[in-house]
């Protein structure tokens, strides 16, 4: 048998026992409610009513963060213009930066009187409101998605889309008919990690919508307000919900071979 | 490698539970004057004192799973009638210690003008209350306005319904809501750096509830711990309470 050294030991010993103990975590997760419990919390009218919210909410914010993530990130790929890293900086912010913090600032500028009146005329209200929620969610998952999609499009070799030129399409054309299609498990990939992130913003939620009962209730807002009614089985279920959720979504980031 | 033991060695020096003379349960409302009086006390008679700090619910909570402390303070009495019915506090160690007052917070300058209670149904204002199923102050928020009979009214001026205490005072402090329902010693500090404006309740209207202590059955360490409520509610300490904004009980 081959001899192995002892940092060949650690290599292999370190990532396996860190495995070994999240999968521990999460599965105690599954083993504390029984299955009843479970069954119940799911189909109370608190987690039909949060459930269907984060779906529409995220769905709503994913769509909005690919409209604004793919220009940007092809931008920030290809065009070079002047103050570009720092627009690069300022984007990846909120990665960085504590959700609370996201929200707070989000606060206080879509509160103040008047932008919210602005706003208001127009039919968008983001303080306390469901509109607040994919507004939070919106800020939270975008760096994500243009960071994928800007190190997709970095792989792609310019000179297919200069070929494309050549041949005779506009930019616009070789941007929707060569660069788009050859960047498809990238997108998707953004698309995916911008949904997960969606459901999962709490932090922003809570400060920006409110986190109030039954109102701006999404998933992680029913796991930290059941916290506090002392309503174990709500809380996991909703945990139980984000892990699968969560689960999904990186077998899926996985597959599609596109990075961060 | 030795970053490594260096790693350990901090990992270690993070204060682990044991190894302290007395343990206390405390409302986490409470935690400004009772870090003080821990000091304090620490000092007088040498000797290590570890507190939790939770919400009222979760360190009955933490009770009643067998989770064991020497001194029990709530946020409010219910919870140690409730731990006395089940046998978890000494009976005849529940002491009074201050007063717990709820005030209506308004922004600074009053932007929605809230003179009372009947101010807060009124249609042109939004208002922040808590929620009822979260935290103590929800639960009295509704009660009392219910005794007013204004709770339906109010109901429908309420724009957010915050799971804790602070949440409420950040959205009064930053003028998000022209009002919210908020103990009087959590705004105490807000109020003196002139952040927001305390609207007092007239005592008939209001409901003021009283900060408890006690000493659990399964103490260690009973007679420190006795010390230790009597400390808590001697006048040494009352002034100690009555700098964060809490009141005396009337003896």
């Amino acid at each position: 048998m081959r001899k192995i050294g002892w940092f060949e030991a650690v290599l292999i010993v370190l990532p396996i026992f860190l495995t070994g103990a999240l999968l521990a975590a999460i599965i105690s997760l599954f083993l504390v409610p029984t299955l009843a419990e479970i069954w119940e919390s799911l189909l109370s009218e608190e987690m039909l009513f949060s459930l269907k919210l984060t779906m529409w909410t995220s769905s709503l914010s994913t769509a909005l963060v690919f409209m604004v993530a793919v220009p940007t990130g092809y931008s920030l790929s290809r065009i070079n213009f002047w103050g570009k890293s720092m627009v690069k900086a300022i984007i990846d912010l909120p990665i960085a930066f504590p959700e609370l913090v996201l929200g707070l600032c989000l606060l206080l500028l879509f509160g103040n009187p008047v932008l919210q009146n602005f706003f208001g005329r127009l039919g968008f209200d983001f303080v306390f409101t469901k509109q607040g929620i994919v507004l939070a969610q919106f800020f939270t998952a975008l760096p994500y998605a243009v960071r994928i999609i800007k190190s997709t499009f970095d792989y792609i070799p310019p000179r297919l889309e200069f070929v494309s030129r050549s041949l005779g399409y506009s930019m616009f054309e070789t941007f929707l008919k060569v660069s788009l299609p050859l960047a498809k498990s990238g997108l998707l990939a953004a698309t995916i990690i911008a949904f997960a992130r969606s459901i999962g913003t709490f932090g922003t939620v809570l400060i920006l919508a409110g986190g109030s009962y039954m109102q701006t209730e999404i998933l992680p807002i029913t796991l930290y307000l059941n916290i506090s009614y002392g309503n174990m089985p709500m809380a996991i279920t909703s945990g139980i919900i984000l892990v699968i959720v969560s689960f999904i979504a990186i077998l899926i980031f996985e597959k599609s071979e596109a990075s961060i | 490698m030795r970053l490594i033991y260096l790693l350990i060695s901090l990992l270690m020096a993070i204060p682990a539970w044991a190894g302290s003379d007395l343990t206390i349960y405390s409302g986490a409302g409470l935690m400004k004057p009772m870090e003080t009086l821990r000091i304090n006390f620490e000092k007088e008679h040498d000797i290590k004192i570890k507190v939790h700090y939770g919400g009222s619910g979760e360190i009955f909570g933490m009770l009643g799973t067998g989770q064991c402390c020497d001194v029990f303070i709530p946020g409010a009495e219910k919870y140690t009638n409730d731990a006395k019915k089940n046998g978890w506090v000494k009976p005849g160690t529940d002491q009074k210690v201050v007063k717990h007052i709820p005030v209506i917070v308004v922004p600074k300058g009053n932007p929605g003008n809230i003179k009372s209670l009947s101010d807060l149904a009124r249609k042109d204002v939004k208002i922040a209350l808590g929620d009822p199923r979260a935290c103590a102050i929800g639960k009295l928020s509704k009660k009392l306005l219910q005794k007013n009979n204004l709770y339906e009214g109010v109901k429908k001026r309420i724009v957010v319904s915050g799971p804790t205490v602070n949440q409420l005072l950040i959205y009064v402090a930053m003028n998000r809501v022209q009002g919210a329902i908020i103990w009087e010693d959590v705004v105490a500090w807000a109020e003196g750096k002139g952040k927001v404006e305390v609207i007092r309740i007239p005592e008939n209207e209001n409901i003021i509830k009283t900060v408890p202590c006690s000493v659990t059955t399964c103490s260690k360490n009973p007679e420190l711990a006795r010390q230790f409520t009597q400390y808590i509610a001697s006048d040494q300490a009352i002034e100690i309470w009555e700098k964060w904004g809490f009141k005396r009980c009337a003896k």
